[in-house]
């Protein structure tokens, strides 16, 4: 196996959240909690997931623009391949042990391309000294070669060379993002990290800047760590895909098998959340409702398993996806004091009549998408009781019962890793389960 | 279509600014129309006009130096001509706007439920209590969870989605029976943009109102649009039933456009050369400096008269024109290269 021109291993970002008189820690934003990927020479990897799921954090971790928490980087580019590990157990190239000067030199070999290319350059410089103040502070310098070397990258991203003198503003956002490629590629390096570098586009510019980003990578060998929330382009550009999910890696394998045949619950929502271009294509599919919870208390077990469609049911449950999705949801609801029993007797009401109990249960229900009944007769005879407690007013009473009638496995246990094939592995109980008990299930 | 008349109904319309540089046309003579009940979207690159066609409609351009000409009947009255006191009347309540960045359009200041409350009240008398059950109810109807409790959050505690949701909700205090959306969902994630999307089309059925939709994203335009306008420089190159369009597109812009589709094969780089410069714009089809079908009856005279090539179908194109050959533009079977997707029935 050759040697990957990056690996990371078990990054984690936590970022403190202090309060009180004396500053003491009182919890961690877990932006980042144990990521574990490899970049071969050449490749581009797709990093791609909710806003607020951890990718950009993880870009800025890797290449040491944030201090990581723990875990390591090793870059093996850069001059500095084959090396071994130390009796101790490190590595030579660790990037996060990495003192100023091997920081520098790190900086050769590893540059960032970033969002909003208005922001990343400074108006009072020429592009072409922008560019070129690269090789200036890596000890070039002569002027003169210094703007032969930016005047010929110029027009190697599709500028001209007499763009050199003009100054950021006279350009259009496409255009500075090639000016950023530039500035990205003015030190030779092996590897990129483009932190969604075409997001603030329109889309025609779009498939321009990326199918420029792919001839500058055939042309100069390069690896990328390619940051996006938009599937589409990542499946333009990238070789393999890692899908992340509050701060974790849920799912990474080859860019099409994971498209075509997603094995993590949260990959398959995300594919069928992009409106596919076929007006006869039936709207729809699987629904993520709410957003990523917040990563200073994420949720326990599996991180996906409070807005999983497949969430497993505990032994001896047996009953509908959609209505055990359902219970969960009403449990979570109720137990954050979310279900106003008011709003809902209101909203049934419609004017001078009252609402009887049934219509505030039936609307209860439709509300959670809970069938009229649910198959199983004591979890229907639960949530009947929950509801009538709600509707009693005893909010803690139904909170309590519920809690400890409506379980999933899914919150209890952390899913492994599952290999499904050598380069292809997903983190979900599902395929765990399946592994020991059933060699060959059914889908559910 | 129908011969009862349409909710909204736009002919010639036409929006110029000053500036520095001499007079710019964004909106050079466009047609278009919008039925009860319907989704309409228009689709471009950035630049195109579509934004600026729209709130045109509703005259929150700002004049000077915008300078808007033509017809705009809603229910048969031309708001265009409309005094601004009765034009407000109708903006906001008749017809509402959504935008595409929730962040810029709420005031960070005031809580989420005073700002639709004070929405509400701008355009009908109620009482504070009623104003306030109103905005929970609306807030409830969007979908945003334990509404009586958020009422009094500000807008930072709301998420991107939640936020565009409070937008809806503050569209619809009035009933409108048009809403116009300008891009709603392109700063969102593409998950929150399925319950955008959704939430959107419920209501549309509930309210029974018509929808102008602007977008560039032809995925999103394929999933609500009934009918498609597609517009390019200021001028629309081509409009018609979603089916249609998708599929035997008839102008060249618009195969480009959904030649850019990696279902459709993904054209790599995109479409070759950028938008023309709008104080200057080319004579006769503005698309024709970038058409690869272009001959020189393209580059003469004016934006060439619609076509109509199927019924609904109007197509802008010297090809289709008296003397031009359709079938060199034409492309029969244009579609998803790749045959996953099954014919479903038509969801219309």
């Amino acid at each position: 196996m050759t040697e990957p021109l990056l690996s990371v291993r078990n990054l984690t970002k936590h970022y403190p959240i202090r309060k009180g008189l004396f500053n003491r820690q009182v919890g961690a934003a877990r932006a980042v909690d144990g990521i574990s990927f490899d970049i071969a020479p050449g490749e581009t990897l797709g990093l791609v997931g909710e806003s607020g799921c951890g990718k950009s954090t993880a870009a800025s971790s890797v290449i040491r623009l944030e201090e990581p928490t723990s875990g390591e980087v090793v870059f093996n580019g850069n001059g500095r391949e084959g090396a071994t590990r130390n009796p101790d157990g490190t590595h030579p190239n660790d990037v996060t042990k990495f003192d100023d000067r091997e920081l520098k030199a790190f900086r050769r070999g590893a540059q960032m391309i970033f969002q909003d290319p208005s922001s990343s350059f400074d108006p009072r410089m020429s592009v072409g000294n922008a560019v070129g103040e690269l090789l200036n502070i890596h000890g070039m310098s002569d002027r003169r070669r210094r703007r032969a070397i930016v005047e010929d990258l110029l027009e190697r991203v599709g500028l001209s060379a007499t763009d050199f003198d003009r100054y950021p503003h006279e350009f259009s956002g496409g255009q500075k993002q090639r000016i950023a490629l530039a500035r990205a590629l003015v030190l030779n390096p092996d590897l990129i990290i483009a932190d969604e570098p075409v997001s603030a586009l329109d889309v025609s510019i779009q498939a321009e800047i990326l199918s420029l980003i792919e001839d500058v990578q055939a042309e100069f060998g390069l690896s990328l760590l390619f940051i996006s929330h938009d599937m589409s382009v990542i499946r333009q550009v990238c070789d393999r895909v890692a899908v992340m999910y509050l701060g974790e890696i849920v799912e990474i394998g080859p860019t099409e098998t994971v498209f075509a045949d997603p094995q993590h619950p949260y990959t398959e929502a995300l594919l069928s959340s992009i409106p596919t271009p076929d007006p006869r294509a039936s709207v729809g599919g699987i629904e993520l409702k709410g957003t990523v919870p917040s990563p200073t208390n994420p949720p326990s077990g599996c991180r996906f398993h409070t807005r999983c469609h497949r969430v497993i049911q505990p032994e001896g449950v047996d009953v509908d996806r959609d209505d055990w999705r359902g219970l969960l949801n009403f449990r979570d609801n109720v137990a954050a004091g979310d279900v106003d029993i008011d709003q809902v007797r209101e909203n049934v009401a419609a004017g001078e009549t009252d609402a009887s109990e049934t219509e505030i249960r039936a609307a209860i229900r439709r509300e959670f998408d809970i069938g009229e009944t649910v198959d199983d007769p004591d979890l229907e005879r639960t949530l009947s009781e929950a509801i009538g407690h709600l509707l009693d007013g005893e909010i803690e009473r139904a909170e309590t019962l519920i809690a400890d009638a409506i379980t999933t496995p899914c919150a209890q246990r952390e899913p492994e890793q599952t290999i499904h094939a050598p380069d292809h592995e997903s983190a979900c109980l599902r395929h765990e389960e399946r592994v020991s008990a059933d060699p060959n299930p059914g889908d559910d | 279509m129908s011969d009862t008349q349409p909710l909204l109904e736009v002919e010639a319309l036409t929006t110029t600014f000053s500036t520095d540089d001499g007079t710019l046309t964004a909106v050079d003579g466009v047609d278009f129309s919008v039925d009860t009940g319907e989704t309409v979207c228009i689709v471009g690159e950035s630049g195109s006009g579509k934004t600026v066609a729209t709130e045109s409609i509703t005259g929150i351009i700002k004049t000077p130096p915008g300078h808007v000409e033509g017809t705009v009947r809603y229910k048969g009255r031309d708001l265009l001509s409309l005094p601004e006191s009765e034009l407000r009347a109708i903006r906001g309540t008749e017809i509402a706007h959504v935008f595409q960045n929730p962040q810029e359009a709420m005031n960070h200041c005031y809580t989420v439920g005073w700002q639709i409350v004070e929405a509400l009240q701008v355009h009908r008398d109620v009482s504070d209590e009623a104003a306030r059950a109103k905005a929970v109810d609306l807030m409830d109807r969007v979908g945003i969870a334990n509404a009586s409790a958020r009422f009094d959050d500000y807008p930072h505690e709301f998420s991107g989605g939640q936020k565009q949701r409070v937008m809806i909700a503050m569209a619809l205090v009035g009933d409108p029976d048009l809403l116009i959306a300008d891009e709603p969902t392109t700063a969102l994630d593409v998950t929150v943009q399925a319950q955008i999307l959704r939430l959107l089309d419920e209501l549309q059925d509930e309210f029974d109102m018509g929808i102008l939709f602007v977008t560039h994203d032809l995925g999103v335009v394929a999933q609500i649009a009934d009918r498609i306008v597609v517009m390019y420089a200021g001028k629309v190159m081509e409009r018609g039933g979603v089916l249609d369009i998708f599929d035997r597109p008839g102008h060249p812009y618009t195969q480009k456009l959904l030649a850019c589709l990696p279902e459709f094969g993904g054209t790599p780089g995109g479409i070759p050369g950028s938008l023309p410069d709008p104080h200057d714009p080319p004579d006769g089809c503005r698309f024709a400096p970038r058409c690869e079908f272009a001959e020189e009856a393209c580059r003469t005279g004016e934006q060439p008269a619609e076509i109509e090539v199927e019924p609904g179908q109007r197509v802008s194109c010297v090809h289709y024109g008296p003397g031009g050959d359709p079938s060199l533009v034409r492309t029969e079977n244009f579609g998803p290269t790749d045959d996953e997707s099954e014919a479903g029935p038509a969801d219309d």
